[in-house]
């Protein structure tokens, strides 16, 4: 998503290695997937189930489309 | 002792001839060993190895290029990116937004990583219609972590 907007930044983080970061995002299961560092969801999820979580992190209705 | 076995090089050459069509480089915020000891300061525990890794995936193409960058040396380059740890690289290419990785990309990631590259080397994605719509038509910031483990 990142290659596809100047807008989005995509961060990989291996939890082990940041022990700070996964306490502070409290990761218990991966992945956990965190927008805008509020909405958060755990486990793969379908690209249009995902879609929604981007629309949400922005004040977009997930109906709206 | 390489971190990708032969056979598993020469798949992934093969499959970087036949889809990267741009330069991609992956630049590398690191901490090399020091030879001082500071007990207070926690030593990087996988930044030999992420720079060794990356250093054998940059050589399986042309197309790629490794810099590698000592952090406490590159804090302007590193706040550029919005890079104040590590080990941290980021992959710079036909990507628009920006790919970032925290820590050795290795077990599921390694694949991430070899897809992520030829994303970024193309400046497209797989992904659906409405979702490049959707990411086409944003006018507001967006970050997403995605949180992994080795296994």
């Amino acid at each position: 998503m990142a290659v596809e907007s100047p807008h989005v930044t995509a961060d990989v983080i291996e939890a082990m290695e940041f022990p700070d970061l996964a306490r502070r995002y409290q990761v218990r299961g991966v992945p956990k997937i965190v927008i805008n560092d509020t909405i958060e969801f755990v486990g793969a999820q379908p690209e249009s189930e995902f879609l929604k979580y981007l629309k949400e992190a922005v004040g977009q209705n997930g109906d709206a489309s | 002792m390489a971190f990708i076995a032969d056979k598993d090089q020469e798949t992934i050459r093969q499959h970087f001839a036949a889809h990267l069509a741009g330069d991609v480089e992956i630049v590398l915020f690191t901490e090399r060993e020091s030879p001082i000891i500071v007990p207070s300061i926690q030593p990087c525990e996988t930044c030999k190895d992420t720079e060794a890794l990356l250093a054998e995936v940059a050589a399986l193409s042309d197309r790629l290029k490794l810099t590698v960058h000592e952090l406490r040396e590159a804090r302007d380059e590193a706040a550029s990116y919005g890079v104040e740890r590590v080990p941290v690289f980021v992959l710079k290419g036909a990507a628009r937004g920006q790919v970032r990785f925290f820590g050795i990309p290795s077990g599921y990631e390694f694949s991430a990583l070899i897809a992520d590259i030829v994303d970024a080397s193309n400046g497209t994605t797989e992904l659906s219609e409405a979702t490049r719509s959707f990411l086409g038509g944003l006018d507001q910031e967006i970050n997403i972590k995605v949180f992994t483990t080795p296994t």
